[in-house]
């Protein structure tokens, strides 16, 4: 059995509104898990559920084989790091950090070396004496770390982070973060909303949505290979289609033909293709081949996007600097068939 | 950037920077006057006048009040209202503070009706609200009729005119400054502290403790400041609840100065009160400064 379970969690908030509806998870130790999806899809609720503050009314949550669902937050010994980095403004950083072995009554030298332990690993040994208030927002993050690392949980539970970090500082900590995270070889579950960062830091990620998940897999995997529309969207894909399978190949509502290298076994589904792995066909091609008209161009920097009125609805369209188009041009685009993936709806 | 300019620039750089500073202190100052003007003709000038004769009174300035000092009677209620005031100030805290986490801790719509309900007692006339206590408290009130009714008491207990009495009723009159004072505090105060200090280890309790309340001290503080000179100040509530056994320091001014007519003897009484309540603010915010500090160190 995985190191840590949740097995059809059900939360319910004035009895009317389900947050999470009978959710599955499991994670390996030493993994750190991204639970990733738009605000109001149940991951942050996931995370409290974990951490103890709120009671499913239904499921277990089972952690190296015993069941914590009734337990305390106290006594579960997680390491929580909130959005808000919740520091102690009384407390300076040596004392935020020392917080919870005192309350596990440890003598003093050992929460002296302790605490200096976790200081230097997170590089906040010059800044012990401060307080929350005199820091940066990238100083508080690390603080906020290394007070819940400290503790040696059995669980690190990251809620948002990063989001009130600036986008350069984001991406360092996140760096930082994994770094700690693979050197104490700490399971952990991470909240984001931000594709990117979930990508970048996970072994593994539990798209959400609407109270479950709807793919749980490696990043590589849910970008190469997403399973629903939903996914598809969440993680960058912009344009879609609805197709029809007849025989081995696919067909749109007005008869055009669609390969893809991927099979599907459902018979109605969508077609989907990122705005940059769509080319312009030169040659001709029936197959694989969308005719549309140029619409507003939006500059990208390394490339123009235009937006391409077809048959088949608005497709975005990622375009070389080279290949100037104006608004009005004819257009045929060449959707590659290594390139077009199929969604459920 | 006033490194790279000549020394002669730089002095007319700093003059002008302190030409403004020192226009803002003006106008900040205009803007105090009319305050001033009113504390001087109506605190401090009447305030002289009363305390200043009581230093020509006896043989040597301080005789007046040395011989306050000397005076048994005098010190017996000078301690007892010292004392009024301080269980009171104690008593608001031990249940002002928990009931205005409490408050601070619901939702908004509960919140404003609880404050409402926890106010009310201060919009009742002190008079009116001493009266009920008689009622409560008297001989044949409802406290002494349920004793006896029980069997825990064959006759009344004296309840009403003592020093229990006054105290009861202060808390009753103060305890709602406590609780508006600390909830407004700790309602700034995040969930997410709380929810910190559990997952680091802490039980509700000892998360309050360590966590909530010294948070809270500088409202907790203010509170207490609040509590204690109105309980030291307070007439009403002495006077009909303790009665002239019990006398308390404004009472006894009342008494010195309009069934004596010792106006001089009210005076040292009042400037004595003043002092006592300036020391017990100082007292209480140093209080708060090494409490602060105790967090500060590591400890």
């Amino acid at each position: 059995m995985a190191f840590m379970t949740l097995e059809n969690i059900a939360v319910c908030y004035d009895k009317k509104k389900q947050i999470l509806k009978g959710l599955n998870l499991e994670v390996e130790k030493g993994e750190l898990v991204s639970l990733l999806g738009p605000s109001g899809c149940g991951k942050t609720t996931t995370l409290r559920v974990v951490a103890g503050f709120i009671d499913p009314q239904e499921g277990t949550f089972r952690l190296d084989g015993d069941d914590l669902t009734k337990v305390p937050v106290h006594k579960r010994n997680f390491g929580l790091v909130f959005q808000s980095y919740a520091l102690f403004p009384h407390l300076s950083v040596y004392d935020n950090v020392a917080f919870g072995l005192k309350m596990r009554k440890m003598g003093k030298d050992e929460i002296d070396r302790k605490v200096k332990d976790i200081l230097e690993v997170c590089g906040l040994t010059d800044l012990a004496d401060r307080f929350p208030q005199q820091m940066s927002g990238g100083q508080r993050q690390r603080v906020a770390l290394a007070r819940a690392l400290v503790i040696e949980p059995k669980l690190l539970l990251l809620d948002e982070p990063l989001s009130n970090l600036d986008a350069k500082l984001r991406v360092n900590m996140r760096v930082e973060i994994k770094r700690i995270q693979k050197k104490l070889g700490i399971t952990t579950l991470f909240v984001t909303h931000d594709q990117e960062e979930c990508f970048s830091i996970s072994d593994k990620v539990a798209v959400m949505n609407q109270g479950v998940i709807e793919q749980y897999d490696s990043p590589e995997n849910i970008y190469r290979h997403p399973k629903t529309e939903f996914v598809a969207r969440f993680i960058g894909f912009e344009n879609f289609l609805d197709l029809k399978k007849s025989g081995d190949v696919y067909q749109t509502a007005d008869g055009k033909v669609f390969a893809v290298e991927t099979p599907h076994e459902e018979a109605a589904l969508t077609g989907t293709i990122r705005p940059e792995d769509i080319e312009i066909d030169r040659e001709g091609r029936t197959a694989n081949v969308l005719e549309g008209t140029v619409g507003v161009r939006t500059f990208l920097g390394k490339s123009y996007q235009y937006e391409v009125s077809t048959s088949a609805g608005k497709f975005m369209v990622n375009m070389r600097a080279e290949d100037q188009f104006q608004e009005g041009d004819p257009i045929r685009l060449y959707l590659p068939a290594n390139k077009l993936i199929l969604v459920s709806r | 950037m006033a490194g790279l300019e000549v020394p002669c620039g730089e002095t007319l750089g700093r003059h002008k920077v302190n030409g403004e500073v020192e226009m803002k202190k003006s106008s900040a100052f205009i803007m105090v006057v009319p305050g001033l003007v009113i504390l001087a003709v109506c605190l401090f000038l009447p305030l002289l006048r009363v305390i200043v004769p009581t230093f020509s009174d006896g043989e040597y300035p301080f005789s007046a009040y040395i011989s306050f000092f000397q005076d048994e009677y005098y010190m017996t209620i000078f301690f007892r209202t010292v004392k009024i005031a301080l269980i009171t100030t104690a008593v608001c805290m031990i249940g002002g503070v928990p009931t205005a986490y409490f408050i601070s801790r619901c939702s908004k719509k509960w919140r404003g009706i609880l404050l409402a309900v926890s106010i009310f007692p201060m919009m009742t006339n002190s008079v009116i609200r001493s009266f009920a206590w008689i009622n409560i408290l008297g001989s044949n009130g409802i406290v002494n009729r349920f004793l006896m009714a029980v069997g825990l008491a064959d006759k009344p207990v004296k309840l009403l005119y003592t020093e229990f009495a006054i105290i009861i009723g202060s808390v009753y009159l103060f305890l709602p400054l406590m609780i508006v004072t600390v909830s407004g505090v700790m309602e700034n105060i995040g969930d997410d502290m709380m929810e910190a200090a559990q997952s680091l280890g802490a039980n509700r309790l000892i998360a309050f403790m360590k966590v909530i309340f010294p948070m809270s001290l500088p409202g907790i503080i203010v509170g207490g400041i609040l509590v204690f000179t109105g309980t030291l100040t307070a007439y009403t509530t002495p006077q009909l609840l303790g009665g002239n056994t019990n006398m308390v320091m404004a009472t006894f001014i009342y008494q010195r100065a309009m069934a004596v007519g010792d106006w001089n003897g009210a005076a040292v009484i009042s400037l004595i009160m003043i002092v006592v309540t300036l020391i017990v603010i100082k007292g209480f915010n140093a209080l708060a400064n090494r409490l602060d500090r105790r967090g500060e160190s590591n400890g």
